[in-house]
């Protein structure tokens, strides 16, 4: 009988053999993206076979490695639909337009804690157009409409639009942004301290729901 | 002028919500009734009649159907939202055309117009033609109605013609079908059909059905045959079960006696998996630090340290290189700079030149105001983006359409002034060793076919536009076997490959053309070493909107010689000219150095135009490679994420007799990106041609690298449609 490492070693040169070799990826066709996919699904399971799994960090502990580890602003971004908390670190500010990513390059953009943009999360929000921004920095109720816009599958940008209500949060200090329309509804949570926006709970679209942001180094 | 219609691209991009929102249900737009099931035929609602049902636009399904009538395999395009088409293969039972066979096999083309879309009391009423090119065994029209009464249940009422009014048409079996048999359209007696269908869940569908289609074929020799088993009563019934939003299941029964089962593949290349796809987030704009903190670079100073451009050009290279960017040459001044660029990994172009502006913004000195961005294929220039540095800053992630309007795509010369080539990129050599699976689904005679090996690839480019390409294969296994054409008058033989192979008289079918297609299974299923490209390519632009190729060498798989284009394609035209001319010689069936005799020489000019919504049409006018004289022309609609769906036809002076079945060569072709799928960012594809028989008129010359879609890509029509991406 075949060992489970044999087989698995076996599995990965077939593998290997299937996805070819050479200096030029383009052309490669279905059978190689399947080859390659199985492949790194193959060596992910036997690298974690073979190291028992490190005990999964608590947020809190990702935040105070990542603040001793690296010296520039950070924030931490729980996507909630993808149920994972990651530190997101600054990799550019554009004016008040500021881009964080994670370490696997998947991007945040958000300007002065308003969350405008996301990049490489395969849902992505293309930019969010919200005239409630001023609103709600200044913890005035009110109302006023948000567009957002979405890279659509068939290539496009394309946009929603909403309308959204302005006023305090059943908390103190928590300002409310409840939107609605194309039949959806979602409510956007912040907490404001001099103009800037230090923790919020915040609706991306439709596939990845809401993520929450807490600056952990502005 | 350029801007309305470019504005008029974007704007597009305001429509339907549904797509991100994903579920149809929350909008109040009016919008084709769409169906829940497909039909025994393939297309949406009902089992053995039709409804007025539509699937969402651009959907592209395929139904397979088994009963005791056959087998139909039918493949559905939703071409606009209330235009249905079917292409269908079948395999009729109980057909015996020729003695010795059980059953036929059949094609049939099918297409359903909703005339009026369902609003308040009125319903969706559609018209549609089953088996409309020449008279076969599905023939038949009809005029439909479908109501939606509760949200859950529809009702269908219409009137059916030929088949479906139990009255089919007098099949001709000498005829070669192919041509609209307009004549016989809603003539004869009518006869009404009716369904209901209950969407009992959000998986299963419920439909009962009365049709008055008794299954009956023909003939004009007086001949009449049953499929299967004449139905015992006219009432239907079927059950559809949905696995997610791709599959669906169903079980059916046809009078009573007759049952069937069938299985849909649903995908609307309207919803990825990924709609934004997975690549990596972009490197974002660096703005320009303040004048007074860095005097020099505002000042250009900078350019007159002649180490200056070489470290830029490599550190802008590299970094370009990680995002699927090659940076093939580079001109820097003071105040402008331009950049080469060969897009490698992304199918918006769009995305390509706004993630090579960011780098740029990271890259160059302050100083540097005006960006210009040219793409190239094939190491030609194809066009050139110009856009200010300092709108790249401003309008860093703001919806796209706002830096489409201070950008400007003009023409791109074949050289500039200051150009230099980047260290590294010429000579390049490019290889790859891979295994091959090629797969064919609808041969009458084969059923599934299958073939896979091995292949080792290289390209060399030697310069700009100078590209030396060969391949060798072999095949490991496969159910693809050698054989010579049909046997001309006996159906059903073909020559064996040594018979054909050593009489070269047999090249020639009895009618006198020249066998240059339909002798294509003596090249398939070659257990040696095979030579499928060895060619020499010269790509150039003489003037500023034409472009040039020269080919020689081994061709493709049946045909080596040299192929001359040239075309005028002017970046913001939406037509553009062409013309090409090849000398070709027939290879041997072994397929290495060797030719047979046949020689032609052939080519056409074509013309082609770029319709709104992703249409294009192409005319090509001249001599195939049979020596034939006719012209093509193909249709087109290509979706801004790089789905590809059009249709061909091919009419020479060849006659229907001389061509044989099928009167003139047709078909469909299909490309789908594989990161449509797998939302990683690559330009690969998954292709096919769907395309009757292979025959000898109207056959093209299958040369690698035709200028008109390599140089497309990057102008206006593509470029704009993509346009959304430019900040993904």
């Amino acid at each position: 009988m075949m060992n489970g490492a044999l087989k698995i070693a076996l599995g990965a040169s077939l593998m290997a053999v299937l996805a070819g070799c050479g200096n030029d990826d383009r052309g490669i066709g279905p059978l190689g993206v399947l080859a390659q996919t199985a492949a790194q699904t193959v060596a992910q399971r036997r690298a974690a076979g073979d190291e028992p799994p490190a005990p999964p960090k608590s947020p809190g502990e990702a935040a105070a490695e990542a603040l001793r580890v690296n010296s520039g602003p950070l924030i931490q971004v729980g996507f909630e639909s993808l149920g994972r908390t990651q530190v997101m670190a600054l990799t550019g500010q554009n004016g008040a337009l500021r881009t964080y990513m994670t370490p696997a390059e998947e991007a945040l953009i958000l300007r002065g804690g308003m969350l405008v943009g996301t990049r490489g999360l395969g849902n992505d929000l293309s930019v969010a157009e919200p005239a409630t921004d001023a609103l709600i920095r200044a913890g005035a109720p009110g109302t006023a409409p948000r567009i957002m816009r979405y890279y659509a599958g068939d290539g496009l940008e394309r946009p929603l639009q909403f309308n959204c209500t302005v006023g305090a949060g059943p908390r103190a200090g928590v300002t409310v942004e409840t939107c609605q329309g194309h039949g959806t509804s979602f409510q956007n949570s912040y907490m404001v301290q001099d103009g800037q926006i230090a923790v919020s709970r915040q609706w991306v679209g439709p596939a990845l729901g809401y993520v929450t942001i807490q600056t952990l180094r502005p | 002028m350029r801007r309305s219609r470019l504005f008029r691209r974007l704007m597009a991009t305001t429509l339907p919500v549904a797509l991100v929102l994903g579920s149809a249900g929350t909008t109040a737009v009016a919008e084709p009734l769409r169906g829940r099931s497909m039909s025994s035929y393939g297309l949406a609602g009902g089992i053995d009649a039709p409804t007025a049902e539509m699937l969402p636009e651009g959907t592209l399904g395929a139904t397979i159907s088994w009963s005791d009538y056959g087998r139909r395999s039918s493949m559905v395009f939703q071409v606009l939202p209330q235009v249905t088409t079917v292409l269908r293969y079948s395999r009729v039972d109980g057909v015996r055309e020729f003695e010795n066979e059980e059953a036929i096999t059949d094609r049939s083309l099918d297409v359903r117009v909703q005339l009026v879309e369902e609003q308040g009391w009125r319903p969706a009423v559609a018209v549609g033609l089953q088996d409309f090119l020449g008279t076969g065994v599905y023939s038949g029209e009809y005029v439909v109605a479908t109501k939606t009464v509760t949200p859950r249940v529809r009702v269908t009422a219409g009137l059916g013609w030929g088949v479906l009014a139990g009255k089919p048409r007098l099949i001709d079996a000498s005829d070669e079908g192919g041509t609209p048999n307009a004549d016989e359209w809603f003539r004869g007696s009518a006869k009404p059909f009716a369904s209901v269908s209950w969407q009992v869940n959000d998986r299963l569908d419920v439909v009962a059905e009365y049709s008055a289609n008794d299954h009956i074929a023909r003939y004009n020799t007086g001949q009449v045959f049953q499929q299967g088993k004449a139905p015992d009563s006219n009432l239907n019934l079927a059950a559809f079960y949905r696995f997610g939003e791709t599959y669906q299941a169903g079980l059916y029964t046809i009078g009573g006696n007759t049952f069937g089962a069938q299985f849909s593949i649903m995908l609307n290349p309207r919803q990825s998996p990924y709609p934004s796809g997975l690549a990596k987030a972009p490197a974002p704009v660096r703005p320009r630090p303040a004048p007074a903190a860095d005097p020099d670079g505002w000042s250009g100073v900078w350019s007159q340290d002649p180490t200056a451009q070489p470290a830029i050009q490599t550190a802008l290279g590299d970094a370009m290189a990680k995002e699927g960017q090659a940076l093939e040459s580079m001109a820097l001044s003071p105040g402008r700079a331009e950049v080469r660029v060969n897009n490698t990994r992304y199918v918006s172009h769009a995305e390509a030149i706004g993630r090579t502006a960011r780098l740029m913004t990271r890259a160059l000195p302050p100083s540097v105001e005006t960006f210009v961005i040219t793409s190239t294929a094939q190491g030609i220039p194809t066009s050139s983006v110009t856009l200010r540095r300092s709108d790249i800053e401003r309008l860093e992630n703001t919806e796209a359409g706002q830096i489409a309007a201070v950008s400007a795509l003009t023409d791109a010369p074949a050289t500039a002034p200051g150009l230099v080539q980047t260290d590294g990129i010429y000579p390049r050599f490019r290889w790859s060793v891979r295994p091959y699976l090629s797969l064919g689904f609808f041969s009458a005679k084969d059923g599934l076919t299958y073939e896979g090996g091995g292949q080792a690839r290289a390209t060399y480019t030697i310069a700009p536009g100078l590209i030396l390409t060969g391949a060798i294969r072999q095949r490991a296994f496969g159910n693809i076997e050698r054989r010579g054409p049909a046997i001309p008058g006996q159906r059903g033989r073909n020559y064996t490959f040594d018979e054909y192979r050593d009489n070269p008289a047999l090249e020639t079918t009895p009618e006198g053309v020249p066998r240059v297609r339909s002798d294509t299974r003596m090249y398939s299923g070659n257990n040696k070493p095979t030579i499928p490209e060895l060619t020499l390519a010269w790509y150039a632009k003489p003037a500023p909107a034409v472009y040039t190729r020269v080919t020689a060498g081994i061709l493709e798989r049946a045909y080596g010689g040299v192929s001359t284009e040239v075309l005028w394609k002017p970046a913001n035209s939406p037509l553009a000219l062409g013309a090409e001319v090849n000398h070709v010689r027939k290879r041997d069936f072994d397929q290495l150095f060797d030719f047979r005799d046949y020689e032609v020489t052939m080519g056409h000019v074509s013309a082609y135009y770029e319709f709104p919504q992703g249409f294009t049409a192409q005319l090509d006018v001249g001599k195939y490679l049979a020596g034939d004289k006719g012209a093509t022309l193909s249709v087109t609609r290509e979706f801004a994420n790089g789905w590809r769906i059009g249709a061909f036809a091919t009419k020479t002076d060849l006659s229907a007799e001389e061509f044989g079945e099928g009167s003139f060569d047709k078909g469909v072709t299909l490309s789908i990106p594989l990161g449509w799928a797998t939302g990683q960012p690559t330009q690969d594809r998954v292709s096919t041609r769907l395309r009757s028989l292979s025959r000898d008129g109207g056959a093209q010359l299958n040369v690698n690298g035709r200028l008109y879609d390599n140089v497309r890509d990057s102008h206006s029509a593509k470029l704009y449609e993509g346009w959304g991406r430019f900040w993904r």
